[in-house]
Parts: C-alpha cells; sequence; structure tokens
C-alpha cells in the first residue's frame, strides 16, 4: 500500500479519450461532455432499457423531479387515422445516465448515475437496486459498494447518485500493480470500469481490455 | 394494423408518433429558469430538442429534451438531428389548464405550411420538425405538468402506398447501401451537421447520390415519374415510418406532385452495434403523392379555359407542352409581371423570378403584382413579394423568387474580395437557374444586364426570349438556338460566309432555321457597357407608354408558346412579315424570330435577322472563352470597358477597316 495509484486530471483525461476512441469504433456511444467554460469536462453514456416489469413505479416516494400528468381535459385532437397505436408506451423504458468524473479530492475517476423514466420521473435508489442482478447482491451489502449516495452533479448542479470515490484507491492499487508485474498496459478507466459499473447495470464489452493491449502492440 | 404489406394500392400509410422524453436535467434547468430569469414572464421561449435514429429494436421512437433545451446555440449530440421547438411555461394550474392548446396546434401547424408554401423549409428543413411543450412546474411541491405535441399537416386524404414498407437489404444490393452509408456520411460532413433531416436520393445499380432538399430541381432534373427522398427516421418499426415524415410528404406533394406521380421513401434507419454498423433495418416504400387540397378542383378550373381552346379552335394544340415548361423570369418589374400573368393564363406551373430590387411606391400601379402595402418599410423583394403573390392567385403553381443581382459588363466587381466573391456567387447561382429551367425571360431595364444570361442560356442551348422597351416602341424576340453541343462545333457559327452564300439564291431572309438566328446582341456594333452612367432619372428609368409593358409582355409569352408549338421548337424556320400570307407552321401560327412593335402607329413588324460572327454575346469566340475559363473570363467582361469584348470579337477591328473606308453616310436600309 506505500505505492498508491492515483492518476492526474490529464491522465484522467488521456485515459478518457482512449476510452471513448473505442467507444466511437464499436459505436456504444460513450462521449466527452466539456464543461460550460470547457476547463474540464465528463465522459458520459445514456443507456435504454425496456422494463420487465420488475421496477415499479411509485409516485410520491420519489426525492426529486416528480411528474404529473394533466388531468383529461375537453380538448381533443381531430380524429388522425394515420397514427400507429401500438408502439411501446413510453413508460416502460427505463433511461440509464452514466457520467465519469474526475474527483480532485481523491484524484481518481467517480461514477456518476441516474435512472428516470422517460418523462423524467427519477427511480429511487432502491428501485435500482432492485434492477441489480442477483450476483452482485450479495456483495453489494459488504464490500467497498456500500458507499452510493445522493450528491449534486459538480458540472451540471444537478442531483446524481455516486459511487463515492473513499475506496477507489484501495482496490484499483493492487489490480494495477499486478498487470505492471505481467508488464501489462492497461487502461486505468477500463480497468475501473469493469470493476464498478456492473454494479449499477453498466456492462462493459470485452473488447475494452483487448483494445488496450491492441494499442500496446501497435506502439511497440 | 396488417394492412401494411402484400397488398398494394388499397392499404394507407401510417405513422409512429414521437414519445417525449423529457429528461430529469430539462425539469431541473426549468426550475432554475422560471425561478431566476422567468419569473412571471409567461412569453413563449424557443427550446430545442433532438431525436435518433440508432436506437435498439423495442425502444420507442423519442423526442428529447435535455438540460441544454434551452440553449439554442448548445451542440445537438453526435449523429442525432436536432428539432426546435416553443416553450409556454404558465405561472398557474389554473392557465395550464385553460390554455387555448388548439389556438397554439394551429399557430404552430400554419408556421409549418408557411415554411413549406415559402420554400424556406427547403433551405432549412428543421423548420418542419416543431414541436410545442406547455408546462406548469409547481416549484413548492416539485411537481411539473406538461403537454407535449409534435404538429403534423394532415393531407386530405390518406396516402395509398403503391409500394408496402420492405427492409432496404430486399431493395439494396450491399454495394448500394454501402453507397448510400458513404454518400449520407459525406454530405453531413460537408454540410458540417450530425445528421440530414430530409434529403434526395438517386440511385442505379451501382451508384447512391444524395443531396439536399433546396437543390431538388437540378438532382430531379431527368427524373421521369417516380422521385427518391430520405428522411432521418427515428422509429424502429419495421411496417411504420415515424413521425418526421408526415409533414415531409406534405412538402413532397406541395413541390412535387406536379412532375411526378409517385415518391419512393427511404426511412434511413442507423444503429452500430457491437462495432458494425447497421442500415439495411431502414425501411422503403413507395407512396403514391397526392394533389393538394385545393388542386384537383382549382386545377381543372383554372385549366378550363385551355381545354376549351382544344375542342373547337385549335384541336392539334398541345397543351401538355406548355403547362409542363419551366420559366426563368430575369426581371420582376413591370414586364415581368404581366408575363408571369400571361403565363398562368396558359397554364405554366413552374415560374421562377430573380430580381434585386426592392418595392417602391410608384411600382404598383404599372406592376400588377404588386399593392400598395409592398411598399411599406422599405418595400418587399420583388422577387419574393412576386413568387408569393403567384401563389396567392393560384396555390398550385411553383413559384420561386430569388433576390439576387445579376453582374453586368463595365459594372466592376472587383472592389475587393468580398465583392468579387459575391459576384462569382451570383454567376453561380444563375448558372444554376439557368440550368434548371427550360425558358429563360430577359425582362430587365438595362441592356447590359441582359448580356451575362444571354452568353450562359447559349451554352447551355436553353431557349430565351428577350422583351424590351422604348417609349412608344418594343422588341419581343427569340434568341438564336445554337445546335446542339455534341453535333461538331464546327457548324456553331463560323458558318457566317456560309450562310450567306446559302442564301444569295433565295429572299435574304428566308428560311432562316432557329440555330442561325440572331441574339439581342447580334445587331450591335458595340459591346454592352455602364448604360446608366451619365443619364438622368428619365434616361435610367423604363419610361413609357403604359399599355406598352402588357402588349409586349403578352407578346413574348405567346411567342414562347408558338414556338413550343412548333415540332423543331427553338430550332424552327423564322417566319417573317411575308409569311403572313402563307400556311402557317404551327396550329397556332406563325413563329416569328423577332416581333417590333411601334405604338404610335399601332403596327408590328416581323423582322428577322441572322446570328452576327462578331457578337458580344452569342459568337462563338464569346462562348469558347465563357465555357474555357468560366468565371475568370466572365469577371474580365464585368470589370473591363468596351474594349475587352469589342477586341475579343474583332469588333474593334471592325470599327477601324470602317473608319478607313470611310462609309460614313450609308444606312441600314441601303446596305446590299
Amino acid at each position: 500500500m506505500e505505492e498508491d495509484e492515483f492518476i492526474g486530471e490529464k491522465t484522467f483525461q488521456r485515459y478518457c479519450a482512449e476510452f471513448i476512441k473505442h467507444s466511437q469504433q464499436i459505436g456504444d456511444s460513450w462521449e466527452w461532455r466539456p464543461s460550460k467554460d470547457c476547463s474540464d469536462g465528463y465522459m458520459c453514456k445514456i443507456h435504454f432499457q425496456i422494463k420487465n416489469g420488475s421496477v415499479t413505479s411509485r409516485p410520491g416516494a420519489s426525492t426529486h423531479g416528480q411528474t404529473c400528468f394533466p388531468m383529461e381535459e375537453a380538448f381533443e385532437l381531430p380524429l388522425d387515422d394515420c397514427e400507429v397505436t401500438e408502439t411501446a408506451a413510453a413508460s416502460e423504458v427505463i433511461k440509464y445516465e452514466y457520467h465519469v468524473l474526475y474527483s480532485c479530492s481523491y484524484q481518481v475517476p467517480v461514477l456518476y448515475f441516474r435512472a428516470s423514466f422517460l418523462d423524467g420521473r427519477p427511480l429511487t435508489l432502491k428501485d435500482i437496486w432492485e434492477g441489480v442482478h442477483e450476483c452482485y447482491k450479495t456483495r453489494l451489502l459488504q464490500g467497498p459498494w456500500d458507499t452510493i449516495t445522493q450528491q449534486e452533479h459538480p458540472i451540471l448542479g444537478q442531483p446524481f447518485f455516486v459511487l463515492h470515490p473513499c475506496k477507489t484507491n484501495e482496490f484499483m492499487t493492487p489490480v494495477l500493480k499486478n498487470s505492471q508485474k505481467i508488464n501489462k498496459n492497461v487502461n486505468y478507466i477500463t480497468s475501473w470500469l469493469s470493476i464498478v459499473g456492473p454494479v449499477v447495470g453498466l456492462n462493459l464489452p470485452l473488447s475494452y481490455a483487448k483494445a488496450t493491449s491492441q494499442d500496446e502492440q501497435n506502439v511497440d | 394494423m396488417a394492412a401494411a404489406t402484400g397488398n398494394p394500392g388499397l392499404s394507407k400509410l401510417q405513422f409512429a408518433p414521437f414519445s417525449s422524453a423529457l429528461d430529469v436535467g430539462f425539469w431541473h434547468e426549468l426550475t432554475q429558469k422560471k425561478l431566476n430569469e422567468y419569473r412571471l414572464d409567461e412569453a413563449p421561449k424557443d427550446i430545442k430538442g433532438y431525436y435518433y435514429n440508432g436506437d435498439s429494436a423495442g425502444l420507442p421512437a423519442r423526442l428529447t429534451l435535455e438540460f441544454s433545451a434551452f440553449d439554442m446555440s448548445a451542440p445537438t449530440p453526435a449523429r442525432c438531428c436536432p428539432a426546435v421547438g416553443t416553450l409556454y411555461n404558465t405561472n398557474t394550474l389554473e392557465s395550464f389548464k385553460t390554455a387555448d392548446k388548439k389556438l397554439l396546434l394551429e399557430q404552430a401547424a400554419n408556421e409549418i405550411w408557411e415554411s413549406i408554401k415559402s420554400g424556406a423549409a427547403l433551405e432549412n428543413p428543421v423548420l418542419l420538425n416543431k414541436f410545442l411543450l406547455l408546462t406548469f412546474a409547481d416549484l413548492k411541491k416539485y411537481h411539473f405538468y406538461y403537454w407535449f405535441c409534435y404538429p403534423a399537416l394532415c393531407l386530405p386524404e390518406s396516402l395509398p402506398l403503391i409500394q408496402g414498407p420492405v427492409g432496404l437489404d430486399q431493395r439494396f444490393s450491399l454495394k448500394q447501401i454501402e453507397a448510400l452509408e458513404c454518400a449520407y456520411d459525406n454530405l453531413c460532413q460537408t454540410e458540417g451537421v450530425t445528421a440530414l433531416p430530409y434529403f434526395l436520393i438517386k440511385y442505379d445499380e451501382n451508384t447512391v447520390l444524395v443531396s439536399l432538399l433546396n437543390h431538388y430541381s437540378d438532382f430531379f432534373q431527368g427524373q421521369r415519374t417516380k422521385i427518391t427522398i430520405g428522411v432521418y427516421d427515428p422509429c424502429n418499426l419495421a411496417q411504420y415510418p415515424g413521425w418526421p415524415l408526415r409533414n415531409f410528404l406534405v412538402l413532397a406533394a406541395h413541390r412535387w406532385s406536379s412532375s411526378f406521380q409517385s415518391v419512393e421513401v427511404l426511412c434511413f434507419r442507423d444503429r452500430t452495434m457491437q462495432g458494425a454498423r447497421d442500415v439495411a433495418h431502414s425501411i422503403i416504400f413507395e407512396v403514391k403523392l397526392p394533389e393538394m387540397a385545393f388542386s384537383p378542383l382549382a386545377e381543372s378550373s383554372v385549366d378550363l379555359n385551355l381545354k376549351l381552346m382544344c375542342w373547337r379552335l385549335v384541336p392539334t394544340l398541345d397543351l401538355d407542352r406548355v403547362v409542363s415548361v419551366k420559366c426563368l423570369l430575369l426581371g420582376a418589374g413591370t414586364l415581368g409581371c404581366n408575363v408571369a400573368r400571361t403565363l398562368m393564363g396558359w397554364g405554366v406551373r413552374h415560374i421562377t423570378f430573380v430580381d434585386n430590387a426592392k418595392i417602391s411606391y410608384s411600382n404598383p400601379v404599372r406592376q400588377p403584382l404588386y399593392e400598395f402595402e409592398d411598399c411599406l418599410g422599405g418595400g418587399k423583394p420583388k422577387a419574393l413579394a412576386a413568387a408569393d403573390r403567384l401563389q396567392k392567385i393560384f396555390p398550385g403553381v411553383n413559384a420561386r423568387g430569388f433576390n439576387m443581382s445579376i453582374p453586368m459588363p463595365g459594372h466592376p466587381v472587383n472592389f475587393s474580395s468580398v465583392t468579387l466573391e459575391q459576384a462569382r456567387r451570383d454567376v453561380e447561382q444563375l448558372e444554376q437557374l439557368i440550368e434548371s429551367h427550360d425558358v429563360i425571360f430577359l425582362l430587365m431595364d438595362t441592356r447590359e444586364s441582359r448580356w451575362l444570361p444571354a452568353v450562359i442560356a447559349a451554352s447551355k442551348r436553353k431557349l430565351v426570349i428577350n422583351a424590351a422597351l422604348g417609349f412608344d416602341t418594343f422588341v419581343v424576340m427569340r434568341h438564336g438556338l445554337k445546335k446542339p453541343k455534341q453535333q461538331g462545333a464546327g457548324d456553331l457559327c463560323p458558318n457566317h460566309p456560309v450562310a450567306s452564300a446559302d442564301l444569295l439564291g433565295s429572299s435574304l431572309f428566308a428560311n432562316i432555321p432557329g440555330y442561325k438566328l440572331g441574339c439581342y446582341f447580334c445587331n450591335d456594333v458595340v459591346a454592352p457597357g455602364d448604360s446608366t452612367r451619365d443619364r438622368t432619372l428619365d434616361q435610367q428609368c423604363t419610361v413609357s407608354r403604359p399599355g406598352l409593358a402588357m402588349i409586349a409582355g403578352a407578346l413574348a409569352v405567346e411567342l414562347m408558346v408558338s414556338v413550343l408549338q412548333h415540332p423543331e421548337g427553338g430550332y424552327a424556320i423564322a417566319s417573317s412579315s411575308d409569311d403572313r400570307m402563307n400556311e402557317p407552321p404551327t396550329s397556332l401560327g406563325l413563329v416569328p424570330h423577332q416581333i417590333r412593335g411601334f405604338l404610335s402607329r399601332f403596327d408590328n413588324v416581323l423582322p428577322v435577322s441572322l446570328a452576327f460572327d462578331k457578337c458580344t454575346a452569342c459568337s462563338s469566340k464569346v462562348l469558347d472563352q465563357y465555357e474555357r475559363e468560366g468565371f475568370h473570363f466572365l469577371a474580365k467582361v464585368f470589370n473591363s470597358s468596351h474594349s475587352f469584348l469589342e477586341d475579343l470579337t474583332g469588333l474593334t477591328l471592325l470599327h477601324q477597316e470602317t473608319q478607313a473606308a470611310e462609309i460614313w453616310d450609308m444606312s441600314d436600309d441601303e446596305t446590299i
């Protein structure tokens, strides 16, 4: 533990750029969004899932941004038989948003995320955890995973859930040490996201790991 | 539901609506704006959303608004298509409930319809994707009420499917699909946009071309009955297109139903899964283009008088040749207005105006397309106002206006790189316009402004009808139409000696075929230059007897119609005054080269003149230079005095020889 694996902000952005480059190749929609003054920014991905009935909405239980629909009223649109009526109902789709930011205090990347219905009604933390796969649930209750809190997004100023970065260094150090030992070039972001992502439903395709080692070969 | 496939010709087209996707960030930002910026302000606000055509199967088509929706200059996410809308945020729940949604919807629909009619939607297709959002934010309880609406213009009847939707891979080969991807990407890149909401497509077995909407006339040139259009489609359903197509089809029906019977629609869906791009799941189908609501009845009434002509008076009249002709009117003044009205009378449906002037208070009394109100506030641009007025007179007409200047010889354009660049653009635009029309009318008020279009039209082998006014005299003429280019350039103009030999036998001006006829500049021995310099107002303006423009304008159109009725069109042998007693060459009578009118004597004559091998506009020397050097040559003409063109064509030499021979007193009538 004497040599901790912190990364600087420049290094963070370089890793992100590398990560996004591969994402663009395989089209899984990670992108860089700069802040207003462009001095910093964050990496983000939006993912949609069609609800399978396991998640239920609970109006009133959510903490923020609840949406209500107006009651039916007299205004009626003219009859339009050119409209398809059999489309999937919007309420069954859930939008997951993942943001990767840099924490200056901890000098590591931080995962911000939130989930909502298409009208903006957010899912509660409980709803999200119910959506997490069984195999992670037991681990969630121990380990470094009990540190999910709600915080303000430092760039957007909107409430997000955060995987708190206080343990990040703790579990990343052995990972990086190990890869150094076998002389393998790794992208910090790839390794880190592949560990923390699945907890909140974010799975990284294996090709990210391959991409890093391929780049390495190309450099040689 | 099961209607879409299998039963071509019977089923109708249905569209999958958008779901609104209002991001948490959007509500958050709305809260901030309401608290800090809007406060009690209920005025409508512009907002911006986007949609995406790369979703995996099963997701509904969404129009997304994020926190960035309030920033109209915010970038659109990669590969997404922007949509602009209006936010009505009310102060109370009560006013949210009582808001006149029908009125809002009608206003928005009208804006879309206007943008289709004016052509603004062709230039900026995003205008077709308008949405409305009515909200009330209860900031105490964090309750948000909203009503989202995407107005769609309805065609009077649902659209009959000629060919039901199939996957693109069933219609296109792998090679064509690749070519489509490539052409689409390239156009996005050259336009610097994240996506193209609507585009035009042309394809054959090996190539696929795509183009922006505003280039439609060039792009569709040569297409016969069917055109292909592309729409960026957020829908995922294999049987239905998404909502954005609806307003586009209305535009297509409005713009193109007069020229084409059906439209093939490609709903472009473009997703990348596991690193592999897939557009093959796009769908493609064909619908019959409906006539617009007013058209069927109005159009048949408009054409009634014309059709009746064919009953008894002129049974062999070929109306289609007249009705389908595309006319470009250079000049929308006294002559332009009268020509346009006469063209409308003949049922011509495609009329384009070019003019750079604004309507002034002296215009409406003589120029029948303008009214007093058009002069207010500095005056509307003539070309645009004239096109609008034609639409009002008959909505079925396809009228457009271009507010632009035509560069002229002796009017330098090289003051700065900006003026030079502007002239280059003007020339390019004029070339495109002439290319995409069949008949070019020269109706300007100066000699020199006719030079450039005369050269371009001669080079492109377009029929030119020229009308010019004096105080009580006028000339209306068709320019000689050069032989098609592939038929040996040698025939074109150095034929002067040959022509003279031909003619010695018979009467000097009998039986001159269209390709040997002169143009407006052929009778001149000086090149056009700045004719407005050093002139008083009455010399600069067209001061003519008020009836003259109507007579000349009407004759210009009637001359065009007679030419079109001749089987050889612009190559028709010119009729002269001597032919008045002979058997006429067309069902409508003579096809003269020129009509010169003298109002003082209430008399017209029909002279014929030959192309002049030293002509400053249509001689092969000028055309060759123009075709070889393009704008470089034109710029030299604009920037220099008369002598440049005169040197080039040999007029200078001619002047010197004439002077040397001292033939001062010979008038035209006395030449042999």
